[in-house]
């Protein structure tokens, strides 16, 4: 392994401005959206073409050097975090929509595109691209299918996996693969499906073909407002249970509530120990009628007060309310930690009464803003990084949590990745055995290592010291 | 939680049969209830040696609870049961399942990846997949994904067993998705000129989100529409066609003359193509991105879908080498699963290399 012989083989490749090696201008890229995890790489390339990924993959295969790949940055699970000895790929200057088909109702992008633009592009054919992350104005479309990224309206309309029919990936050798195509079935295995949030870890994402959804002829919001969470989240599987999908279904606790209504004024309940906001979208008739339901169950669930959203001016300001509510729980707090776990929906008063009570243990205070339709919790610790011992106290209790909820039936991420930071929990979830089939899949597409070598998958003898280390037996 | 009649739990047996066999190198063929054994998945003669693995009395839900949308159940468990028992609580499989006989396993439909003719317009098998646990080729019995909407943690080894055909391991329960059933449904028949289809199948992108599947064979356009009953009222007047009393579970199923040729393959083509097929008789599902042929010419299909960017796949009679994107990754996934290869591998070879069909 020689990172000195790979930085001269590349320079003879790229151009100064897009091979980075100076501390300065490397500093920018140490983390990503997970910041309290950091590395300096030996070097940066800011790719531009296909061309670009192919030749880093080569020469790091030949100098066997580790490559960790990187799209917007704005992953919360330190996937994209650089490794000292390796080089950092950036793919978010490949960003060009490459080709709209409003008949085969597919985009064709860079993975460096970003999620909104897609929708934005797609908008005047009468389409949109439906997974929509909170961070779907600066994520990018690469990043999304590395991660499998979610959104609010995958209840109804899936995840990224649901969403793509064709992929272009570069291989660890520095091979390229086209995988999926524009058919509604696949030959072979669903290699498809196997990219799909393994993290970087297998390839290297260069294109990416989406499948895109028709606009909704109506949209229709509610709101609900809950005197206790257990009644809203009761509502939540009620609603489930009377046939009604909702486009979206989100829920959120009083202290996220506070946060949100302080930062944009959407107009929520303050007096609400939770809401829900609920969209309902399709033909306008199923609409009205599912509306009809929806309101029925959300007052035999015991919601205080049921509002339709007048318009769409009112709609946006709901939405814009959830979608901001990470920042507005910034301002509350000098520090924030989100985590991500999804359990059996039945199960959500449970984990947000067991959330309460874990956090009173470390002295913290958590606020819940999730996708409550698909189970999918979003705990936001609130903490202050000056004070000695409370990123320990932080992890401990993000620890507790995702544990609990892989107790309760469900997963220790359900849309955020594991990258750097679930990686300790990873043994809790799975036994050695499940472990080393990872294992042998990583090294079967990656048999020298190289792509994104610490992240998603944690080695054997980890696994046993973090379970001996927690009491529990894997 | 009621379980359905004669629920039974081998799974240790059977993983004492692959580690005896993982243990000798012997070859296992994996079987369930044998009803897709006609559609190009019994292996070749050369291959008898390959020991049964029966496990179609692996069967019985784990775990049912309606306000999930999700069902466990083992792999052996016949397809018509889970269908009655989802209809009993309003609900249905999100997926369109074929299900080719009463004895068709849940295990078998997951391991040949097959959708029905809402697959177009609705979700595929694959997407319904929210965890599966197995055995590996070692004989260990691993868990991948669960029971939850959403779940990203590790690989997505559960979803790839979708149409792997028992070749990365012997699939023993999976947890799927599941859907309301429609408050209405109806069909609707058109008589259409071969010449007229494309510009229906360009129309019902206007019936979206309330057509459901589509069909067209001998001059007559099938759609069958799904949704709140007020809403179809709203639609039916303005679409015509007649009344339709259109058998779409037959088509599914794949029940009826047409399915029972000497020869029958299915080209999949991208939606919107234009292909044109001289020869056999044709049956169009998927609004025209799957063109069924009864009694073509296989190889010349073969042609046919790779011209059109497509695929072609033998169900009966002559085979063609299948059309494999990173065929090595194939030798290498299986290697990782089933490292001594003692998992179906007559399958592997006939479907999963280039030297393969028959």
């Amino acid at each position: 392994m020689s990172a000195e012989a790979l930085l001269k083989e590349l320079r003879t490749q790229l151009p100064a401005q897009r091979l980075l090696t100076q501390r300065e201008q490397i500093a920018p890229f140490e983390c990503d959206a997970l910041s309290v995890y950091c590395a300096r790489p030996q070097a940066v390339v800011l790719a531009q073409c296909e061309a670009d990924v192919i030749a880093v993959a080569r020469a790091c295969h030949r100098h066997r050097v580790p490559l960790v790949t990187r799209g917007a940055g704005t992953g919360l699970s330190a996937g994209a975090k650089p490794i000292e000895c390796g080089v950092l790929l950036v793919t978010a200057a490949m960003n060009r929509i490459l080709e709209l088909d409003s008949e085969a109702m597919t985009a064709r992008v860079e993975p460096g595109a970003v999620n909104l633009q897609v929708s934005r592009a797609a908008a005047p054919m009468g389409l949109y691209y439906a997974p929509d992350p909170s961070s779907q104005i600066a994520c990018s479309i690469g990043g999304n299918v590395a991660e499998n990224a979610g959104g609010v309206h995958c209840l109804k309309y899936g995840v990224t996996v649901q969403n793509v029919a064709a992929l272009r990936v570069v291989t660890s050798e520095g091979e390229l693969l086209t995988i999926g195509g524009q058919c509604l079935a696949q030959p072979g295995y669903d290699l498809l499906a196997l990219m799909h949030g393994s993290e970087g870890c297998l390839g290297i994402i260069t294109e990416v073909t989406v499948k895109l959804t028709p606009l909704p002829a109506t949209t229709r919001t509610l709101m609900a407002d809950f005197a206790c969470v257990r009644a809203a989240s009761d509502a939540v599987s009620a609603i489930v249970r009377a046939g009604v999908i909702p486009a979206a279904l989100e829920m959120m606790d009083a202290l996220a509530i506070s946060a949100t209504e302080a930062f944009c004024h959407a107009g929520y309940g303050l007096d609400a120990a939770a809401i829900l906001i609920i969209d309902l979208d399709g033909h306008p008739r199923e609409v009205e009628a599912e509306l009809e339901l929806v309101k029925g169950v959300l007052g035999r669930s015991g919601a205080t007060r049921v509002q339709l959203a007048a318009d769409d001016a009112q709609r946006a300001l709901w939405w814009k309310g959830r979608k901001s509510a990470f920042p507005a729980i910034g301002r509350l707090s000098p520090d924030y930690y989100c985590i991500d776990g999804t359990v059996p929906r039945h199960r959500i008063g449970d984990v947000l009464e067991a959330i309460q009570s874990f956090a009173q243990n470390y002295e913290l205070r958590v606020a819940n803003v999730f996708h409550a339709g698909d189970g999918n919790l979003h705990p936001i610790i609130m903490f202050d990084g000056g004070e000695d011992g409370a990123l320990e106290r932080v992890e401990k209790l993000a620890a507790d949590i995702l544990e609990y909820c892989i107790a309760v039936g469900g997963t220790i991420t359900g849309e955020h990745g594991v990258g750097l930071e679930k990686i300790n929990q990873m043994a809790v979830q799975f036994s050695d055995a499940e472990i080393s089939q990872f294992i042998a899949i990583k090294q079967a597409l990656d048999p020298l290592n190289l792509l994104n070598p610490d992240k998603q998958i944690p080695e054997l003898a980890r696994c046993q010291e973090y379970r001996a280390l927690r009491g529990s037996h894997g | 939680m009621a379980d359905l009649p004669a629920a039974q739990d081998r799974s240790s047996e059977l993983q004492q049969q692959v580690q005896a066999a993982f243990a000798v190198q012997h070859p296992l063929a994996i079987q369930g209830s044998g009803s897709r054994a006609g559609f190009g998945l019994s292996p070749s003669r050369q291959y008898l040696q390959q020991q049964p693995l029966a496990v179609a009395a692996h069967r019985g839900v784990i775990d049912y609870q309606p306000d999930e949308l999700v069902i466990r159940a083992r792999a052996g468990t016949r397809l018509v049961e889970l269908e009655h028992l989802l209809a009993s609580h309003g609900q249905r499989f999100a997926a369109d399942i074929p299900v080719p006989s009463a004895e068709s396993t849940l295990g078998g439909a997951v391991a040949s990846g097959w959708d029905g003719p809402g697959r177009s317009l609705g979700v595929s098998l694959r997407d319904t997949v929210l965890g599966c646990r197995l055995i590996n080729g070692r004989g260990d019995i691993v868990h991948f994904g669960g029971q939850v909407m959403k779940n990203v943690a590790g690989y997505d080894l559960s979803r790839l067993q979708v149409g792997a055909l028992g070749t990365l391991g012997v699939i023993l329960d999976v947890a799927l998705r599941l859907a309301p059933l429609p408050e209405t449904q109806v069909s609707r028949c058109f008589a259409v000129q071969p010449d007229e289809v494309d510009s229906w199948w360009r129309r019902s992108k206007e019936l979206r989100p309330l057509l459901s599947a589509s069909c067209y064979h001998r001059g007559r356009l099938q759609l069958r529409l799904s949704g709140r009953t007020a809403a179809l009222e709203d639609l039916l007047p303005a679409l015509g066609g007649e009344a339709s009393d259109f058998d779409w579970q037959a088509l599914r199923n794949l029940r009826g003359d047409f399915f029972n040729g000497r020869q029958l393959a299915c080209l999949y083509v991208p939606p919107r193509s234009r292909v044109d097929i001289e020869q056999g008789e044709v049956l169009l599902d998927w609004e025209g991105a799957r063109l069924w042929v009864k009694d073509g010419d296989h190889q010349q299909l073969q042609h046919t879908a790779k011209a059109a960017n497509g695929f072609l796949r033998v169900l009966r009679g002559d085979g063609a080498a299948p059309l494999l994107p990173a065929e090595h990754w194939h030798r290498r996934l299986r290697g990782a699963l089933d490292p001594a290869g003692i998992l179906n591998p007559a399958i592997f070879r006939e479907q999963f290399t280039a030297a393969g069909g028959r």
